[in-house]
């Protein structure tokens, strides 16, 4: 046989060494983890993973939902500026628990004394009992982990967000906070070769803590010119907790109403805020009503809804409706 | 020793720690600059207060394992007071004169004699010095470290939409209660119903700034709750009303001047009252 042939043999066989090796390698990983020895995962354990790091380490296998999370508020819950200020340049010991938590385990966390301007990170939220808690059943390489049901729970995120917690237990309604804020997607959980091949994909939930958008479907209005009197309602459709809902923060909305006569010209103005700081936030599946007294003849009344969020002076427009008697 | 006696000892010892030096005026001065190297923002944690419960526990721990004759114990505890005792006079420069480490080392001689009476009695000279720094300085530590600062809360004046320090905001609250008190006096009832609209909706803005501080709505029950609810509802329905009765107006303005404006000032004002003079230093 010619060098070249039995170099080329070679090759192959190895190659089908490797591709075997791959297979095997997929299918323990992905169908029969508990097979594989616990000693030998000790061999490719990184201990430092368990050393509560920066989340920018975590982010060299879980690329994606490090970024996702970067551009969530949670990342900076310590270094926002509206915070600061509210915290009286954070000297204010009452206010330090939930903006940088040392482990979320279903009720209020203490304060952590490291790496704080991560605020809330990946090892707050995922390391308990020395390993890396979520939703699944697998088997991580790197590090261990756990599966823990409570991660898909509603009361997981009310270990901090206490009062929009009790105000969605009330309503009943069975999505989680997690359905609607952390989205899920087909994904791989790592971006990292070759752990990005060997493990199959899964539902990935969206790490931006999405905020929610408010629009014509979700808050309603009826209104009517009636004796003398101008009366709406607002009713919360969609949301399962109050809209706005805060615990520390003090989001808005703004409801304005500008009565104008047959000339154009405006006549009054009305005005509400409705804050849950101020106890006057919309309730789910709840109209609330208001009733104005007209000492003037009306052609219309203009209505605008706003939103202001906790961490803003910027309004933006909810939407804006004309009523005629 | 009978633990009666031991109770009334531990009695004596609590008493030293909260005894005011002496029946005196008080003056609060502003604790000095070194402090705040121990408390947040500066430091992480409570560094101070966690020196005072070292201190304590060991203080304590001496009397509780006397009682209890474990007296390996007691000699730990006695050293580890000592050792904290020292740490703690060099902490803040300022008030190394405020400690005697001889009473110290003198206590713990004592308890290390096992004997209750001796360690009793030589408690006393370390516990007035204690006591002593307490008497003159703790208020002005709550009040520098603890009540964090109305003026740097800023309110958004709900009918202007301009945004101002608390103060500020206070001073037009005041003035929009008077628009109702002082048209109604007049008989110029649609000017004080005008009134009353903006100054509950101002009054209702003073609700958003207790989570600046609180983290409990409970807290909202006072001064902002049902009684100042109860009150507003009353004056509207005496201005809406075909002849409004004097009698039941001035009633509900009473009750919201007491438990709406009063109770707020008489427990939150007094720590603001005296930051501020400090900070006109
Ligand atoms: C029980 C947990 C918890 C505590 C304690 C807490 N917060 Fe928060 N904070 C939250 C949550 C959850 C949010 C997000 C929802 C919202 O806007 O309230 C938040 C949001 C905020 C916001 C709006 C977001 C931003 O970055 O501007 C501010 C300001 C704020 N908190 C200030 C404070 C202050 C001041 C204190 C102490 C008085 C405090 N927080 C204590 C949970 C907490
Ligand atoms: C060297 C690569 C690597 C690093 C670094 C890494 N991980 Fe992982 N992690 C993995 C792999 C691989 C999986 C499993 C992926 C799969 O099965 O699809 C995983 C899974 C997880 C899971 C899912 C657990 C479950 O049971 O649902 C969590 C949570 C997790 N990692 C958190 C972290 C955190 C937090 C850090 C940073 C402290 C981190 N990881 C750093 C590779 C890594
Ligand atoms: C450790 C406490 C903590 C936990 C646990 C937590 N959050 Fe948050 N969350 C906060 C804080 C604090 C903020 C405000 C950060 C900021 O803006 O400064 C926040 C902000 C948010 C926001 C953005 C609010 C806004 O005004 O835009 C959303 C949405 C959110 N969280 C959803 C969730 C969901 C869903 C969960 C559960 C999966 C969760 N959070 C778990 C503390 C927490
Ligand atoms: C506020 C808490 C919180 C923070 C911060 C957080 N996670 Fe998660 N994470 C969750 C929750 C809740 C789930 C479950 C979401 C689901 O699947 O419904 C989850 C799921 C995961 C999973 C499994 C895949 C999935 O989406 O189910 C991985 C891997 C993971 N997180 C990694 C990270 C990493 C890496 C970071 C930091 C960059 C991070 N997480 C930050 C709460 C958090
Ligand atoms: C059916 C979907 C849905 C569910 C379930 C849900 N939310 Fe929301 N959430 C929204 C929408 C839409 C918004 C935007 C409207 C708003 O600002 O209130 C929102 C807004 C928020 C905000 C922003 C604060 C604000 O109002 O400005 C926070 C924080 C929040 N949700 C937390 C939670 C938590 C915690 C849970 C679970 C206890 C939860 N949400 C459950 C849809 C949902
Ligand atoms: C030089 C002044 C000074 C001396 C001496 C001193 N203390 Fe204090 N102590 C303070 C101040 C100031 C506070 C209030 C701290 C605060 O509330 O932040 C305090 C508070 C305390 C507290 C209450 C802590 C809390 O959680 O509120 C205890 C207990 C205490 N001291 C014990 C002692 C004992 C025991 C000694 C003597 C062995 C002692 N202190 C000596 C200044 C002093
Ligand atoms: C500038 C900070 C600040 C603001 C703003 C503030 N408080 Fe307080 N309040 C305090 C402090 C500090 C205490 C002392 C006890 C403590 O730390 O909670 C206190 C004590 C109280 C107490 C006594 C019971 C308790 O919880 O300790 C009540 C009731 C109270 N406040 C109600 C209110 C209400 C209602 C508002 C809003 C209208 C408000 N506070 C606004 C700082 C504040
Ligand atoms: C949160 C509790 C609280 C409530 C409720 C409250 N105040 Fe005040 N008020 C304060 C504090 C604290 C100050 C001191 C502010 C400062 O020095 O920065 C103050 C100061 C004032 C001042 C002096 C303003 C200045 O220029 O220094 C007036 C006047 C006043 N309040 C009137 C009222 C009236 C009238 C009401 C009821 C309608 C009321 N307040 C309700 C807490 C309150």
């Amino acid at each position: 046989m010619k060098l070249s042939t039995r170099l080329l043999n070679l090759l192959t066989a190895i190659g089908c060494f490797a591709i075997a090796g791959i297979a095997v390698a997929y299918f323990l990983i992905n169908e029969k983890f508990e097979w594989i020895p616990e000693s030998a995962l000790e061999l490719v354990r990184e201990k430092e993973l368990l050393e509560r790091p920066d989340a920018k380490r975590c982010s060299e296998c879980h690329k994606d939902i490090y970024e996702a999370w970067k551009e969530s508020r949670h990342s900076i819950s310590w270094i926002s500026k509206t915070y600061i200020e509210a915290s009286e340049n954070r000297s204010k010991e009452k206010c330090l628990a939930c903006h940088i938590p040392e482990s979320v385990t279903g009720e209020k966390p203490s304060p952590r004394l490291d790496r704080r301007d991560d605020g809330i990170y990946c090892v707050s939220c995922h390391f308990v009992n020395g390993k890396m808690n979520g939703p699944y059943d697998l088997v991580a390489p790197p590090h261990p982990t756990h599966r823990n049901p409570d991660y898909v729970n509603s009361r997981f995120c009310g270990s901090c967000h206490q009062k929009t917690f009790k105000e969605w237990k009330e309503t009943g309604v069975e999505d989680t906070c997690q359905n609607c804020h952390m989205p899920r997607t087909k994904d791989r959980l790592t971006q990292k070769f070759p752990l990005s091949l060997l493990h199959k994909q899964k539902w990935v939930g969206s790490h931006k803590f999405l905020h929610g958008d408010l629009s014509e479907k979700d808050i309603l209005m009826e209104a009517e010119f009636k004796n003398n009197f101008f009366n709406l309602s607002l009713l919360n459709k969609t949301v399962p907790h109050k809209v706005p809902t805060a615990d520390n923060g003090d989001p808005r909305i703004y409801l304005y109403i500008t009565f104008l006569n047959a000339a154009g010209e405006q006549v009054d103005q009305a005005k509400e805020i409705l804050a849950p700081q101020q106890e006057t936030a919309l309730p789910f599946n709840k109209e609330v009503r208001f009733r104005y007294r007209l000492f003037d003849p009306v052609a219309q009344a203009i209505i605008v809804l706003k939103y202001q969020p906790a961490w803003s002076k910027e309004r933006v427009v909810i939407w804006e409706k004309i009523i005629r008697p | 020793m009978s633990s009666a006696r031991i109770f009334s000892l531990f009695i004596i010892f609590i008493f030293f720690l909260a005894l005011p030096a002496q029946a005196k005026d008080m003056i609060l001065k502003e604790p000095p600059q070194s402090l705040s190297k121990y408390y947040p923002p500066e430091s992480k944690e409570p560094k101070w207060i966690q020196q005072m419960h070292k201190m304590s526990t060991h203080f304590g721990g001496v009397f509780v394992n006397l009682k209890e004759k474990d007296f390996e114990n007691v000699d730990k505890h006695a050293d580890k007071l000592v050792e904290e005792y020292k740490k703690t006079s060099e902490m803040v420069p300022e008030w190394e004169e405020y400690f005697d480490i001889k009473a110290a080392e003198a206590f713990a001689a004592a308890a290390k004699t096992h004997d209750m009476a001796k360690a009793g009695k030589a408690s006393g000279g370390l516990g007035k010095t204690c006591g002593k720094c307490h008497a003159e300085q703790e208020v002005a530590v709550w009040t520098r470290f603890h009540w964090p600062s109305f003026r740097k809360i800023k309110v958004t004046d709900p009918i202007s939409e301009k945004e101002m320090g608390f103060d500020d905001y206070m001073s037009q609250v005041s003035s929009s209660f008077k628009g109702v008190t002082v048209n109604f006096g007049e008989g110029q009832y649609d000017r004080s119903a005008k009134a009353l609209k903006t100054f509950k909706s101002q009054f209702m803005e003073l609700k958003s700034t207790c989570s600046k501080c609180h983290t409990t709505d409970d807290v909202k029950r006072f001064y902002v709750g049902e009684d100042a609810d109860t009150a507003f509802a009353g004056l509207a329905k005496e201005l809406n009303a075909e002849k409004p009765n004097p009698g039941k107006f001035w009633k509900n303005i009473g009750l919201l001047g007491k438990t709406g404006c009063k109770h707020c000032h008489l427990t939150h004002r007094t720590y603001s009252f005296i930051r501020e003079t400090w900070e006109q230093k």
